[in-house]
């Protein structure tokens, strides 16, 4: 897994002996041990298998899907030529991999919204948009649609980071059946792999702050620092609809944001804090240690270049897209609802042959 | 996956789950297994049916252990959790768990057992061990006591019963203390939590260690109430009514009463009389970790890197442990 490789100078590898021996136990140890680094960390080749191995399935389920309906109607000539071939260019589009994360990413950012209404911590609301998202890495939108999965995470999410609410106060919090939360809860911890602790980013954001005012001291303003970490804290909010957690430590993230933020005040940290001489410097000039200094700081910038990409890089489709999964995924359930909505449009179509060939909106029930 | 394992015999049973002693099914063209696991079944239908009749879903402490013992894998003092698996069949979550038939509670009432000072140390060191890495992972496991200290068949303590576990949040500018009070076991609850604290730390645990270990030392507990009043006028009794001047935000906790009878702090002599027995090092560690103000009670480094610990005798190795028990 090199795209998580390490922040700190000791990248040894870790065994379980390393933690009952003399060694110093470093963080980076820590979260070499944890679930999230076991688990949940990938590089992107492998998240992008996963992902069109869950398409692929997803496909085929479409297509028997089709098969079994076009069966149905076979002798009693329900559907004509024409309507059976748009219902299979339809369906054999199944729900790609970018579409799947598309129309979840969408559905994350409900989670953000309805975790910011009601007024949750930042763990909790991190800890929720994670679940979510986890969720769907193993399951396809078609077996559970993500509208009916956002309250399950927020639920869960809150007595994992020990925000405790009663089912019933939740229930009536968020206007919706209890039983419709609590309906997938074990699915959803099942599909976590059982594994709920997530390394957030606000601990090192915290850290880092603290550091920069050490080591840039009476160099930076301490108000102007308090801008920054703010700033920063929002964009790491934002980072977790993103795929940056599956690929970078949670330091390296922060870093990134930091960066972003104000790269020419950070640049100097990291110089002071891991070179303490320009890293311009030509190699030749540089003693052996320094050697080494610099080539972990070379690798450590590499990481944060390929991060920012990926922090920049949004998964959220348009609207139209959006409405095109979404519907997609309506079909599948209900392929009637595609040749109606078929006839629908034909029957429009020729009324009025100026009429929009946008589809009809069919608002999401989602306040 | 639940096929794996079969269960033999019920263990215990708590409120929702059910403790198995369990074996790994032997496997074709794979040599039998004879290590035994203790299976942890936790019922979902149970928690749907509740006294209350009210549904909360997967039940905290459950979730807490599972949450916790995952990260916790890597540790020879942590009980080891080797997998989870879900049983549709019976509605159930299991967690397949290192079999650990003896626990400190038990090895410390069998009154034919005759600690020296290096089987207390070795048990000492394995329990300060455990907690530094839970510590180290800003993890507060709330419930330290004698009966969550399991003793595996090779000696070794093992730290277990997460399920009141939970994250120090110990940072941020927007960070924010609510915690509960209503964690751990009355006899080993440090007197913070029972003057109300909601923002208290790592340092209730090492109160409990500080407890657990004079028990160790006098084979009864030391400071048994009846209730959390009378757990901390006992306190204050044994180890001195706590003034402004001993521990300054005193006063602002919730229960704190000002008409409190104001016991003396007993002071290094008085310890010495108690405890007869035990070197001045040690002496100091166990005032040290029965400090009553949480600022000034050490921290888990601090007693681990104790004179205690660096001085003669060294701990006895962990097969007279073994033999221990065993008698």
């Amino acid at each position: 897994m090199s795209t998580t490789s390490s922040l700190k100078k000791t990248d040894k590898s870790t065994t379980n002996n390393a933690l009952y021996s003399n060694q110093r136990v470093t963080d980076d140890d820590i979260f070499r041990n944890s679930s999230q680094f076991s688990k949940w960390s990938f590089t992107k080749q492998q998240l992008k298998d996963i992902r069109q191995n869950l398409a692929d399935e997803t496909l085929l389920r479409f297509q028997e899907k089709l098969k079994s309906y076009l069966a149905e109607h076979e002798s009693d000539n329900f559907l004509t030529d024409e309507e059976k071939e748009a219902i299979s260019s339809e369906f054999e589009l199944g729900i790609s991999s970018e579409e799947q994360l598309q129309i979840v990413s969408l559905y994350a950012q409900k989670v953000q919204i309805f975790c910011t209404k009601l007024k949750l911590p930042s763990e909790v609301i991190a800890t929720s948009i994670i679940f979510f998202k986890k969720f769907y890495i193993t399951n396809s939108v078609i077996n559970l649609h993500p509208k009916n999965l956002i309250f399950t995470c927020i639920f869960l999410a809150c007595k994992s980071e020990n925000h405790f609410i009663s089912a019933e106060t939740f229930a009536s919090k968020v206007k919706q059946d209890k039983q419709s939360i609590l309906e997938n809860e074990f699915k959803l911890l099942e599909s976590l792999k059982f594994s709920l602790m997530n390394h957030h980013l606000f601990k090192p954001l915290h850290g880092f702050y603290l550091d920069i005012q050490s080591v840039l001291y009476g160099k930076v303003d301490k108000n102007y620092l308090g801008t920054v970490y703010e700033k920063s804290k929002k964009m790491l909010l934002n980072s977790y609809l993103t795929d940056v957690f599956y690929h970078y430590s949670p330091p390296h993230i922060t870093l990134t944001a930091l960066i972003l933020e104000d790269e020419q005040l950070i640049l100097k940290y990291l110089e002071l804090k891991f070179l303490g001489f320009d890293p311009l410097t030509p190699e030749e000039k540089l003693n052996e240690s320094q050697l080494i200094s610099k080539k972990m700081y070379d690798t450590l910038m590499k990481t944060i270049e390929n991060c920012k990409q990926d922090l920049k890089t949004s998964l959220l489709p348009d609207r139209e897209t959006a409405w095109k999964i979404d519907a997609r995924i309506h079909y599948f359930l209900d392929p009637m609802s595609f040749i109606k909505r078929f006839r629908a449009q034909k029957e429009s179509n020729s009324n009025s042959n100026d009429a929009s060939d946008e589809p009809d909106k069919k608002k999401q029930k989602i306040e | 996956m639940s096929e794996l394992f079969v269960k033999e015999k019920k263990l215990g049973e708590g409120t929702f789950a059910i403790v198995y002693l369990g074996k790994k099914k032997q496997q074709e063209g794979e040599p039998k297994d004879e290590a035994y696991v203790a299976i942890k079944e936790i019922k979902l239908d149970l928690m749907k049916q509740s006294d209350t009749g009210d549904n909360m879903g997967i039940d905290i402490s459950a979730i807490r252990e599972i949450k916790y013992l995952q990260e916790l894998k890597a540790h020879d003092n942590i009980i080891k959790l080797y997998d989870v698996y879900s049983d549709m069949k019976t509605n159930s979550i299991n967690l397949i768990l290192e079999y650990l038939p003896m626990d400190l509670e038990k090895l410390i009432k069998k009154k034919t057992i005759i600690f020296n000072s290096m089987d207390i140390k070795l048990i000492v060191l394995q329990i300060l061990r455990g907690v530094n890495h839970l510590h180290r992972l800003c993890i507060i496991h709330r419930d330290l006591k004698p009966a969550n200290l399991l003793i595996g068949e090779n000696g070794l303590i093992k730290l277990a019963d997460f399920g009141l576990a939970r994250t120090y949040d110990d940072g941020g500018i927007n960070s924010h203390s609510n915690l509960t009070n209503n964690v751990v076991t009355r006899w080993y609850k440090a007197p913070e939590l029972l003057l109300g604290s909601k923002n208290y730390d790592f340092k209730i645990d090492i109160w409990s260690i500080g407890l657990i270990i004079i028990e160790l030392l006098i084979r009864v507990p030391y400071l048994p109430g009846k209730d959390d009043l009378d757990q901390l006028n006992l306190i204050f009794k044994v180890l001195g009514t706590p003034s402004e001047k001993d521990w300054p935000q005193v006063k602002a906790l919730p229960n704190y009463n000002t008409n409190l009878y104001m016991y003396p702090k007993p002071n290094r002599q008085e310890w010495r009389k108690r405890f007869i027995a035990i070197s001045d090092n040690f002496l100091d560690l166990l005032m040290s970790m029965l400090e009553m103000n949480p600022g000034e009670r050490w921290d888990i480094v601090r007693c681990l890197e104790s004179e205690y610990i660096r001085e003669f005798p060294r701990p006895s190795d962990q097969m007279e442990l073994v033999r221990l028990m065993n008698e």
